[in-house]
């Protein structure tokens, strides 16, 4: 095979698997003229390059009859290095680079089936590229449900060869299922000149994918709301908080829990196009909940290899907080029996081994500095042995928009 | 009858964080917070400088600190579950690293911690309602020689009675359990008051045992039969914080709404109440007594360290 191949706007795969048919060029056409394309068109062909270099080496190893066919696989940083390899499930020795080899044919059927996963990854990989068609995760799965047997082997290995091929995953033209929702004063022009305008949407829509949008306008938008549970966000959007708060117009946000690739680029990309509009997080007070802020904030472990374009570090902390669960929040003044009770009645849930581990670990993150607010309310939540949901804030007088109002109202100084 | 405690000092700004944890010497006050450092001010001095930070003691920070009352010895846990000892040098008063205690001590299970009059026993609650007791130095980890087995709930806080005799731990479900050391058992779980017990304290004498916590109630018991001998009402949120004054004659307590009270134990009443702070009190002490009049201090969210001395003559 030589490279002369890259400019062929062929479909179907070089080396298909035996006993699997190969999959005719069947809805490329209709689509690829909706405007869908990889971001950068150089990159696009760098990486067709790389991934027909892989399997040029291959087609190598059949020409020469080598004993073995080998993909060479660079497994992603752990968050704990000291751990070997409890990820990616490899067999075989881990060199110093984390670059590790899988062969086939080879004895451990295990590998062998890994091999046929990541030469499918692949092929699906360039096919999206030289066809323009993005991908999902979820799509890749579903072309081949028997060979992947489940949904995280691919999201594994699209993850590892993109950080072997040196890219962020979109680049793959693979993206993450849409997870999130989104609602508030704002107009999305798609690449495809569609006009979707988010505030007369009340349920909320999912997030978009970043690579169809021409351009995104705010409303006179005040403040970004990333809210952890999928149930606050109904009940805010369905009462068009983002409309009707007493701190202005604003954007909610929501990922259902720790976010989605998809959901923080969106994130990302509608702070760094309004830098000067606040972001605010509304998340349990618990340890999940500081995890799921931290992971917008900084990242996470296991898609280090492309964090820079995902962080919003200037996303702050709202609520729920320690100040949240204390008597003197929750009494609103008064002593006495009544306030008691108050106290009693929030809903204030014990912190689990499991939470006070989590904690543990989080307060050993250098995010979580010395003097700073979130190392302190890890600290305190330890001390007081207690957690919150959001939920506890409906129970206070007013529900939880009035609490809102104040807070935002607050922190932006009006 | 009514007592007058007068505000004598403020360290403010003692930490840059919450100060979760007040130990004292004959001459000296330690305080533990939030950060790395733990902080020595001298208490012999109407000023009460600083003398000394160790610096790096616990590096995620530090919720428990005692010292032993001789005074030649102190402990301290950090957020990691790591315990370390310091020894004073009783010339210099400095402290100094006298090791860690790690002979069956698995990773961030430890939380309240007791020292012995002397110093030479190490006692602590764990995640898992255990009550442990080691037998120090330190220096090689310490070697633990008891393991007291609870019903599992979390073990909030702990006391040593100063004769040695008894260990007393308080727990998240309620649960009291004092135990003899001499023969290693149990000795009774007192009445419960239900609501997690957050502080425990055995009087000067060994006669009587302080528990609090959520219930908002300091319940008093007699050690050697476990009754309830009175129930101090008064204070309207958690209480984090009880102490018994050298004569045994008052009890302090803080709380989480930051009020501070004197309990007189004789009248079963309260006979001061100090609410300089609306920020949580994590830990409240008396002095030893120096002069003829009591005093104590008292930390928490506001990052500061407030003493307080009885008004005489009055």
């Amino acid at each position: 095979m030589d490279l002369l191949e890259v400019s062929e706007p062929q479909t179907s795969p070089r080396f298909p698997l035996p006993g699997r048919p190969t999959r005719p060029k069947d809805n490329a056409p209709e689509q690829e003229g909706t405007g869908i394309h990889a971001t950068n068109p150089n990159q696009r062909q760098i990486v067709i390059s790389k991934i027909e270099a892989i399997l040029e080496s291959i087609g190598n190893s059949i020409v020469n009859q080598e004993k073995h066919m080998i993909i060479k696989l660079r497994t992603r940083r752990k968050a704990k290095p000291q751990v070997t390899n409890p990820s990616t499930g490899v067999t075989g020795s881990l060199p110093d680079d984390g670059m590790r080899g899988i062969k086939f044919p080879s004895r451990n059927p295990q590998e062998a089936w890994k091999f046929a996963a990541i030469l499918r990854i692949l092929e699906l990989s360039h096919e999206a590229l030289t066809s323009g068609v993005v991908s999902t995760k979820r799509d890749i799965y579903y072309r081949d449900p028997e060979l992947f047997v489940k949904q995280a082997v691919v999201d594994r290995y699209v993850e590892d060869i993109a950080y072997t091929l040196g890219v962020e995953r979109d680049a793959l033209n693979i993206v993450a299922a849409a997870k999130g929702l989104v609602a508030g004063s704002f107009i999305i022009t798609k690449l495809s000149s569609t006009v979707l305008d988010y505030s007369t949407e009340q349920e909320g829509f999912l997030v978009p994918n970043l690579k169809e949008i021409s351009s995104l306008e705010l409303q006179n938008v005040a403040w970004v709301l990333v809210i952890e549970k999928e149930a606050t966000f109904r009940t805010l959007s369905t009462q068009s908080y983002h409309q009707h708060s007493l701190a202005g117009r604003g954007v909610i946000l929501t990922a259902k829990g720790y976010p989605d690739i998809s959901t923080r680029q969106f994130l990302s990309y509608l702070h760094s196009i309004n830098p000067q509009i606040p972001v605010f997080g509304l998340v349990d007070f618990d340890p999940d909940g500081l995890g799921i802020l931290s992971t917008y904030k900084y990242g996470s472990a296991a898609t280090a290899h492309y964090e820079t374009s995902l962080a919003v570090p200037a996303i702050r902390w709202l609520g729920v907080k320690s100040v949240d669960v204390s008597p003197s929040a929750v009494n609103g003044g008064e002593d006495g029996e009544e306030g008691r009770a108050k106290h009693e009645e929030v809903g204030l849930l014990r912190l689990t081994p499991r939470d006070r581990r989590i904690a543990r670990g989080i307060l050993g993150r250098e995010t979580f500095d010395e003097g700073g607010e979130w190392r302190r309310e890890v600290q305190v939540m330890l001390m007081l042995g207690v957690k919150a949901e959001i939920q506890i804030l409906s129970q206070r007088g007013g529900g939880l928009e009035r609490w809102l109002d104040g807070r935002l109202v607050e922190e932006l100084g009006m | 009858m009514s007592k007058q405690y007068l505000t004598t000092h403020t360290i403010d700004n003692a930490h840059i964080t919450d100060i979760f944890s007040l130990a004292v010497t004959p001459t000296q006050i330690l305080s533990a917070s939030g950060s790395s450092s733990i902080k020595i001010h001298s208490t012999t001095t109407p000023d009460h400088p600083l003398v000394q930070t160790i610096t790096g003691a616990h590096k995620i920070g530090c919720h428990h600190l005692c010292t032993s009352p001789s005074g030649l010895f102190a402990a301290s846990v950090g957020f990691g579950g790591e315990v370390r000892i310091w020894q004073v040098d009783t010339d210099t008063g400095e402290w100094s690293d006298a090791g860690q205690v790690t002979d069956q001590n698995k990773a961030g299970e430890i939380w309240a911690i007791a020292l012995s009059e002397d110093g030479q026993y190490l006692a602590s609650t764990t995640y898992d309602g255990r009550v442990n007791v080691w037998d120090l130095p330190a220096a090689e980890g310490g070697k633990k020689i008891r393991e007291f087995e609870t019903k599992g709930s979390f073990g909030l806080s702990i006391a040593l009675s100063r004769d040695g005799r008894f260990t007393a731990s308080g727990h998240e479900n309620g649960g009291v359990y004092v135990f003899n050391n001499d023969t290693g058992r149990m000795l009774y779980s007192l009445p419960s008051l239900i609501k997690p017990v957050r502080t425990i304290s055995f009087s000067p004498a060994g006669t009587r045992l302080a528990a609090a916590g959520d219930a908002r109630v300091i319940g008093i018991y007699d050690v050697q039969h476990g009754e309830q001998v009175a129930l101090l009402t008064g204070h309207s949120a958690w209480i984090f914080s009880v102490d018994w004054s050298d004569t045994g004659e008052y009890l302090l307590s803080g709380s989480f709404d930051g009020k501070a009270k004197v309990w007189s134990i004789d009248t079963r009443t309260c006979v001061a109440t100090h609410s300089e702070t609306d920020k949580t009190l994590w830990c409240v002490k008396w002095l030893p007594k120096t002069g003829r009049s009591e005093a104590f201090a008292t930390a928490g969210a506001n990052r500061s360290i407030s003493f307080y001395r009885e008004a005489t003559g009055g």
